[in-house]
């Protein structure tokens, strides 16, 4: 056996499919949007050189600022409102034991099963202001006024509640998954020292999840930066730009636009700030780690 | 043993291709016995069934295949293919924005054989830099009755590369009984559109439902505007987008109109992110007494999923003129928006270009268009007037042959893809008062730049 591992080709054969999937899938349509990012092209018809003009219209353009400040938001709704009350919830979960947890992980876990489309347009109606969910509720409680719960002063807040409402499951999941992995014994410890369920949950939960949150938050920044499908049903970056994320900003631009040149810098801009965000992440985690 | 019965299956198996060969030829001599005249007979219909079977590929913008303009379409399709039995036309419809991703996508990777197009330089000067369609002879259609004019907008250089299918009137749509029973009139002028609005709104119902969430029913209200502020837009539409500078007082003027309806609330609450879907729903359910939107909704007063009481009441009236406006209100905006093309690559052309033209021989588009309700055709339709048009209907005809002026391209679709997508944007900011008139002016005047 280890006279086959140390044949080459045979570590070949076992590297190169690998290696292909990484070149073909990843390294060419990175390079081919660097190529195209310097270009004046339609996505039709011939492409001119102008090199680095996209990058400098790029830095001008306040819509894009505004993406980037939206998704900002989003990544930091995450963090800080969505995943704390996911942790929170999971280890209640974690506690309920019996029917009850399996009933409630389900129902928490209902919106990630449900098809973007559907809850984009679910929402839709929740919102309206003529005939919605939420208006109607407060019409009965004798308020008559019409909310816009897309008006561009609130909008982008509607659109992280559907957000954040939306991952929610996923990120309890995983927090589930891990606060299954703490040994009993600690618990069983603990609770003959006499603490009670905060200081368990702060002294004993907590710590050993570290790992778990950092994936978990690492992966709600990237959901965040990568936010395309619900805003593009939901409010398509609109009214004006107000909702905009980066990734339906892109996407406006290369097919709606014919700004196929325009686009791919945007997905080159796009791809260096989501490796900085991830390497940043990854630093801050190792750093305090190694602390 | 094994082998034994391998050979008995192989010799059972042998047997039977013979005998069913023989009775291949049985069949044979029997046909040679058949008579010369029904030889004679069946001598068409062999050359029809040795005609090389065909597959041509359509490409549309018009996904409901069972009413409107879809039906109609499609029932083209299926007359073509019966007359033609070697063709096979297979369809691909998609809503409109994802027809345009998709017709891109097409474009670099072979374009199906007939596609939808707009005779707009927002879709069309991109699309025909490309070379991807197929010129036309335009001596081809003298006897088609095509309206004057109304090729214009699908030629470049003098060449024609599409056919226009409708001729499309902006206006609003009103519920006649909603009007009478609440002692409302139709409005004479746009001041008395606004006041009408407020009373509307002060019995709870939406004044005009607006379709302000996809951004060009909004700048179709703005060109429709600046028709009545100023009378002919053509030639300060070209001049703007030719300098990306949109400080033409009529503009300007137009823009501030426009912005002062949106905010005194003639459209319903939340319509800068409402859809199409949405907005005419308000309509047709009876929540609102207006709906802003062009004449290919006449269908509406024949669509049975509609309330009786709604869908024999709906009415329609154009733009009414503004105090010392040049425009008057017969002068219209119109336009003739989409129609086909033929692929320059299609590897079927001769037979897409026959079936383009088989579309457009005056009983088809137009006759069975009108037929349907979905509006005006871009040709003549006069032979095909029965007497038993809808209201609807007969209020298009009469404002289009009533018409002093049309607007041509709407605004938006006049410059290129960039402008038309930032202007669609930003007009609902400088609708909900988040952008200035002059701030709104100037990014898309920069689009054009």
């Amino acid at each position: 056996m280890k006279k086959l591992y140390s044949n080459k080709l045979v570590i070949l054969s076992l590297v190169l499919p690998g290696i292909l999937v990484f070149i073909f899938a990843i390294l060419a349509p990175i390079c081919l949007s660097v190529y195209y990012g310097c270009m004046d092209y339609s996505g039709m018809g011939k492409a001119t050189f102008n090199g680095i003009d996209n990058y400098k219209m790029l830095l001008r353009d306040a819509a894009f600022g505004r993406a980037l400040l939206n998704s900002l938001l989003l990544a930091v709704g995450f963090v800080f409102i969505q995943h704390p009350i996911a942790l929170i919830v999971a280890a209640v979960l974690d506690k309920l034991q019996g029917k009850a947890e399996g009933f409630f992980r389900c129902v928490y876990f209902i919106p990630n099963v449900i098809s973007v489309a559907v809850i984009a347009y679910l929402w839709k109606f929740i919102y309206n202001p003529d005939f919605g969910l939420i208006n109607n509720i407060l019409k009965s409680l004798g308020y008559q006024e019409k909310i816009n719960w897309f008006s561009p002063n609130i909008a982008i807040w509607s659109v992280l509640i559907v957000l954040i409402w939306h991952g929610f499951g996923w990120g309890m999941l995983i927090y589930y998954t891990g606060i299954k992995n703490i040994d009993p014994v600690l618990y069983e410890a603990s609770a003959i020292d006499g603490a009670n369920q905060a200081t368990t949950f702060l002294k004993i939960t907590l710590p050993l999840m570290k790992p778990v949150i950092q994936i978990n938050v690492t992966m709600a920044i990237i959901a965040a930066l990568k936010q395309m499908e619900t805003v593009y049903l939901l409010t398509n970056g609109g009214p004006g730009n107000s909702t905009q994320f980066a990734a339906n900003y892109l996407y406006q631009q290369a097919f709606k636009a014919f700004r196929y040149g325009y686009g791919n810098a945007i997905g080159i801009v796009f791809i260096i700030i989501c490796l900085v965000v991830t390497v940043g992440l990854n630093t801050i985690f190792v750093e305090k780690k190694e602390a | 043993m094994r082998k034994k019965l391998l050979v008995g299956i192989l010799a059972v198996c042998m047997t039977a291709t013979l005998l069913s060969g023989c009775k291949g030829k049985e069949t044979k001599t029997e046909d040679a016995s058949v008579s010369a005249t029904q030889q004679e007979q069946t001598e068409a219909e062999k050359v029809e069934d040795t005609a090389e079977p065909i597959t041509l590929t359509v490409f549309s913008n018009l996904p409901d295949r069972k009413n409107g303009q879809g039906l109609v379409e499609q029932k083209i399709i299926d007359d073509y293919m019966s007359e033609n039995p070697n063709v096979t036309i297979e369809v691909e419809a998609l809503d409109e924005e994802a027809y345009k991703t998709k017709f891109k996508a097409y474009a670099m990777n072979g374009m199906p054989d007939v596609v939808s197009i707009w005779g707009q330089p927002s879709f069309l000067d991109e699309v025909l830099e490309a070379g991807i369609l197929e010129p036309l002879n335009e001596a081809d259609y003298a006897d088609y009755g095509f309206v004057s004019g109304s090729l214009e907008g699908f030629k470049k250089d003098g060449k024609l590369y599409g056919l226009p299918r409708n001729t499309d009137v902006m206006g609003f749509y009103y519920n006649q009984k909603m009007f009478e029973d609440n002692g409302w009139e139709v409005p004479k002028n746009y001041d008395e559109l606004l006041v009408l609005g407020k009373k509307i709104k002060e019995a709870g119902i939406v004044p005009v439902a607006m379709d302000g969430g996809d951004g060009w029913p909004l700048a179709i209200y703005l060109t429709d505007l600046l028709v009545r502020v100023d009378g002919n837009i053509k030639d300060i539409v070209s001049n703007a987008i030719a300098t990306g500078d949109f400080t033409d007082p009529s503009i300007v003027e137009a823009t501030k109109l426009l912005a002062k309806t949106a905010q005194s609330g003639l459209f319903q609450v939340g319509y800068d992110s409402q859809d199409y879907g949405t907005a005419m729903n308000l309509f047709t359910n009876g929540q609102a007494a207006m709906f802003y939107m062009g004449s290919w909704e006449a269908s509406m007063a024949l669509n049975e999923d509609i309330s009786e009481e709604v869908r024999n009441n709906i009415r329609a009236f154009t733009m009414p003129p503004i105090t010392d406006g040049k425009g008057a209100q017969t002068d219209i905006a119109a336009w003739n928006g989409g129609g086909y093309a033929v692929a320059a690559q299609s590897e079927q052309k001769e037979e897409a270009i026959k079936f383009l033209n088989y579309m457009y021989q005056p009983d088809k588009l137009s006759k069975y268009g009108w037929e349907n309700g979905v509006g005006m055709s871009a040709q003549d339709q006069s032979a095909y007037m029965t007497g038993n048009e809808t209201n609807l209907q007969n209020q298009f005809t009469d404002i289009l042959n009533n018409a002093t002026s049309v607007s041509g391209t709407p605004i938006n679709d006049c410059g290129p893809s960039v402008f038309k997508t930032a202007m669609e944007s930003e007009i609902q900011s400088v609708c909900n008062g988040t952008k200035s008139v002059d701030d709104f002016l100037s990014v898309i005047g920069e689009t054009c730049k």
